[in-house]
């Protein structure tokens, strides 16, 4: 007679938490509201979308789109640069492993968990609102963006040191801040640089949308076209803008491997 | 002292880019033109549009108007996070190389990488004369999209997973069916349903910014009130999106923790 080993109760968590999470699913796909009867109807307009938007207006993309396409990259990169550069030391101050006292650590934590609750189109259309229409306001936002999760995921970094360097320079009488300088720092800084790749796609696919809400960019183009349901325009523009995005991202990918 | 120096390749690497992202960030600042006064009255000027939105506009009115649109970005994160689960699990499976048979996994691959490449805005936009205005645009736009950021995790999840057990299934008479609902499925799960937890959290705020082309969420709202020059109400719309994201955020990391690390077993 083979012993089967008991298979162990379902933890609580299970018991109530799939049940919610199907009947939550349930619940918020009966509050979007999907009508099959009016999506059948709509879905004879479609010719309205399709058409155009597999006859693309090559000339009038190339012509019209080019220079924003390039505000688009120059918005990402001063954003990505500045925003990981602030984040830097923040993300010193918002780590256990660096920051010695309990109440400022709180105080920076809190602030860049607050700045990443917000959506990057928020910061833009905030900041339009704040320092006018144009290619500024999404320089910030987009600073906004790459501050908030440069801070969390080099914080996080920080975290998960190794202390024996710090204590090895805390042993030969560095003060704190030198011990931070000359042992914490050089231990993340390849992180640092993977990080700042990664933000920097990140930034580059949001630089895209902002336009949408006046911040500058090819989403400029995009909307003004968007509200005509010029699609025949959109669509080329679309192409370019991906094959710009996976350009820049093969060129990353490979700049991450010659660093790490 | 003999201090051992830098290889002289890598001093060279090491400055020429330092020089390539100093060159691009002038390059760029010089292009927008972003002058020093523009930065320097930026502080004063953010200053005084947060000052305009308080006090916050707390009326009843204003919230039974917000906290709907609230609600619903949630729902249609949520239910986009669905469309995107099911969808990407079966598929993610072909997209593994170690679970497919030939270069079934290449091409699913591209495709994945086609879906993510769209923005969902933009998905958003182009599904807005068929879908119509409203929340349902805006669950496709994030359901689609999410099929191929969760399709490609899954797929490396279940690419990077122990082979031993399949083996041993193997050896005890198992087929591949049973390979995979017995050896492959509980090795992936937990780290799958964290990645979905991940993801819902990353659609709340793309859900939020949808109501911008008129896809349902508190993105309409905030832009309206901005427009109309309505600041406390728009305060009053950004302060309720942040207590739903830090809530959403701090209740799906709670879970993720609890599924990846275990029970914590009181001793």
């Amino acid at each position: 007679m083979i012993n089967y080993p008991k298979k162990p109760n379902p933890s609580l968590l299970v018991l109530i938490g799939i049940p919610t999470g199907i009947l939550f699913s349930i619940f918020s796909f009966l509050q979007i509201g999907f009508n099959f009867e009016d999506f059948k109807n709509n879905l004879s307009n479609r010719y309205l979308v399709t058409d155009p938007l597999f006859d693309p207006k090559w000339a009038w993309a190339w012509e019209n789109s080019s220079e924003a396409l390039v505000e688009t990259i120059q918005i990402a990169i001063l954003a990505s640069i500045v925003g990981c550069a602030i984040a830097l030391p923040l993300s010193f101050y918002a780590s256990r492993a660096t920051n010695l006292n309990k109440y400022s650590y709180f105080v920076y934590k809190s602030f860049l968990n607050l700045v990443r609750t917000i959506p990057d189109l928020f910061w833009a259309m905030i900041f339009t609102v704040a320092v006018g229409i144009g290619p500024f306001a999404g320089v910030l936002a987009l600073l906004m963006f790459s501050l908030a999760i440069m801070g969390k995921l080099l914080s996080e970094t920080i975290d998960s040191i190794d202390p024996g360097p710090m204590e090895a320079a805390k042993a030969t009488g560095a003060s704190h801040n030198q011990s931070v300088f000359t042992s914490a720092l050089p231990q993340v800084l390849p992180n640092f640089t993977a990080y700042f790749l990664y933000i920097f796609e990140l930034c580059i696919r949001a630089s895209v949308i902002l336009g949408l809400v006046g911040a500058g960019g090819v989403g400029r183009i995009i909307e003004t076209q968007r509200i005509f349901l010029r699609f025949d325009r959109i669509s080329p523009i679309i192409v370019l803008i991906l094959v710009v995005v996976i350009l820049i991202e093969q060129f990353s990918v490979w700049l991450r491997r010659k660093i790490l | 002292m003999n201090i051992p120096k830098q290889p002289l390749n890598q001093r060279i690497f090491k400055y020429s880019l330092t020089s390539l992202i100093v060159v691009s960030a002038i390059w760029s600042a010089s292009g927008l033109e972003i002058t020093l006064d523009r930065i320097l009255n930026a502080p004063a000027q953010i200053a005084t549009l947060v000052g305009a939105m308080f006090p916050l506009d707390l009326s009843s009115e204003a919230f039974d108007r917000i906290i709907p649109k609230v609600f619903e970005s949630l729902f249609i994160a949520w239910a986009g996070t669905v469309i995107g689960a099911i969808f990407s699990f079966p598929i993610s499976f072909l997209a593994a190389n170690n679970i497919t048979i030939g270069s079934v996994n290449r091409v699913i691959k591209q495709i994945l990488n086609g879906i993510r490449a769209f923005p969902e805005l933009i998905l958003a936009f182009v599904f807005l004369p068929i879908t119509g205005l409203g929340p349902l645009t805006g669950t496709l736009a994030v359901g689609i999209h999410s099929i191929g950021t969760l399709g490609k995790l899954s797929s490396e999840v279940i690419e990077g997973i122990d082979e031993g057990p399949l083996e041993s299934i193997k050896a005890s008479g198992g087929s591949k069916i049973n390979e995979l609902t017995f050896g492959v499925i509980p090795q992936v799960m937990p780290t799958i349903t964290s990645y979905w937890l991940y993801r819902f959290e990353i659609n709340l705020r793309a859900s939020a910014v949808l109501g911008v082309v008129g896809a349902g969420g508190v993105g309409q709202e905030l832009i309206n009130q901005l427009r109309f020059r309505d600041f406390p109400r728009a305060g009053t719309v950004l302060i309720c999106t942040i207590i739903l994201v830090l809530t959403a955020d701090t209740i799906s990391a709670a879970i993720r923790n609890r599924i990846i690390k275990g029970k914590t077993v009181k001793s």
